[in-house]
């Protein structure tokens, strides 16, 4: 396998300026969704089918006014990935040779349960139900060039590149502690924070939801576990006790 | 040769075999499901089609089920001195001296168990219906997706026992759910109390 890439976001250097959505949508073929003035710069409101990221606008009362902050949201690409675990249909879901989860529309059956197992709330769905999220533009690097959000982004805020080269330089630039390089066995979208990751609406301990990995853990191998226990237990007792001889049987009925 | 009584009428035999079809797709598709058995492709065309199939015959599951609590349920819920008894003796299967006392027209085993089946039934058609229906819910579909898991871990277990016990280590007691008819002689060993009350000489 390849070097495992990520995206870099380092919200300090965003200017908010959408580039990302525009670029994303122009490379996905993604139509806009019409959507109303809610009175911010974030549009859409939320992650939909057409829109695989997008900037959350952050207003944060400070003394001397509001800090207004940027932050590209979309799917972190979990090592350990909640929708990956869960996804019943072979091939829907898979790890590009990158460390991306992309999918593969076709393949997929529509049931959303990959929704519910993403501890970032991340999966959507397009008209027909089939899923839709951000794939870390897998045809572009798996040709070796960046996801279009990387590649247009105009102030180094999403960068695209090797992981450990990508931790190593945050480390550099002075931020401690990087959202993202440990949480899920390691996210394929690291964030490098100077202030708390819940100031930008961040959760501060992802995970995936302990009933997934309970069933993934215990009642998912119980299954066959079971199946062949009972039939073991039968076979067992067909020859020990062996079927039940009866008087009327035995007379040959 | 002895004479034969009905045991299981047509409703009861037709009933038994839509619940065990039924029953044997959709664990065979859960399994597909579970660890992404490729190879069902050649059964059920693609995971899309197996979805489509599995909630389908999800319906007809529970509709086989609720019928069948006409045939089962009152006389799953009926107990007397017989029921002890038979939970004394472990109803003869460790051991082929033991004497258990005359059954109802199902023994105490086949009350428990289909009382159980009836249970873990409708969870797992609940639980079913909140995947197929309410996929979006994030809460509920978390709760439905494991009660679904834990019922169907139930339900493989207690199939091989149910088959087992009914067609392999009791010979003649396939039939019921065959032609529903079985020798007087036969009834009378093994539901003696159900044959006593039908008035049979």
């Amino acid at each position: 396998m390849a070097q495992k890439k990520s995206l870099l976001i380092s919200p300090e250097a965003c200017i908010g300026c959408r580039a990302c959505q525009t670029a994303c949508k122009e490379w996905n073929q993604l139509s806009a969704a019409k959507t109303k003035n809610a009175g911010t710069f974030e549009n859409p409101p939320d992650l939909n089918s057409s829109a695989f990221n997008k900037i959350h606008y952050v207003e944060f009362p400070v003394e001397s006014g509001v800090r207004w902050l940027f932050v590209s949201q979309r799917c972190m690409h979990c090592d350990d990935a909640g929708c990956m675990k869960i996804c019943p249909a072979q091939g829907a879901l898979y790890r590009t040779a990158e460390g991306a989860v992309a999918y593969n529309k076709r393949k997929c059956i529509g049931c959303r349960l990959c929704a519910s197992a993403c501890p970032f709330n991340v999966p959507r769905f397009d008209a027909n139900g089939k899923i839709a999220k951000c794939h870390m533009c897998s045809d572009r690097i798996s040709a070796g060039l960046q996801p279009a959000c990387a590649k247009v982004c105009t102030t180094g805020g999403i960068r695209y590149g090797d992981r450990d080269d990508l931790i190593a330089q945050a480390r550099k630039a002075g931020y401690a502690r990087i959202y993202g390089e440990a949480d899920l066995s390691g996210l394929g979208t690291l964030y490098a924070f100077r202030d708390a990751p819940r100031l930008y609406g961040m959760n501060e301990k992802p995970a995936i939801p302990e009933t997934v990995i309970f069933w993934n853990n215990v009642l998912k191998p119980l299954s066959y576990l079971g199946l062949g226990g009972a039939v073991a237990l039968a076979l067992f007792h067909y020859v020990t006790v062996g079927p039940k001889k009866h008087e009327e049987v035995d007379k040959g009925e | 040769m002895s004479k034969m009584i009905r045991k299981a009428n047509a409703f009861e035999i037709l009933n038994h075999w839509v619940l065990a079809v039924s029953c044997f797709v959709l664990v065979i598709s859960g399994f597909g499901f579970l660890f992404h058995l490729e190879e069902l492709n050649s059964v059920f065309g693609s995971f899309s089609r197996m979805k489509a199939i599995h909630n389908w015959t999800g319906l007809v599951f529970v509709a086989s089920l609720f019928l069948s609590m006409f045939d089962y349920l009152p006389v799953s819920l009926r107990y007397g001195a017989e029921d002890i008894g038979w939970i004394k003796t472990a109803g003869g299967y460790l051991s082929k001296r033991a004497v258990v006392p005359p059954q109802d027209r199902i023994n105490t085993g086949q009350k428990f168990y289909y009382l159980a089946l009836l249970a873990a039934g409708y969870a797992i058609s609940a639980s079913g219906f909140t995947l197929w229906f309410m996929a979006g819910n994030r809460e509920a579909v978390l709760i439905a997706h494991l009660v679904h898991n834990i019922c169907f871990d139930m339900v493989v277990i207690m199939i091989p026992v149910h088959i087992y016990l009914a067609a392999i280590v009791n010979p003649g007691a396939l039939r019921i759910m065959i032609t529903g008819m079985v020798p007087l002689e036969w009834a009378r060993s093994h539901y003696g109390k159900w044959v006593k009350e039908m008035g049979y000489k």
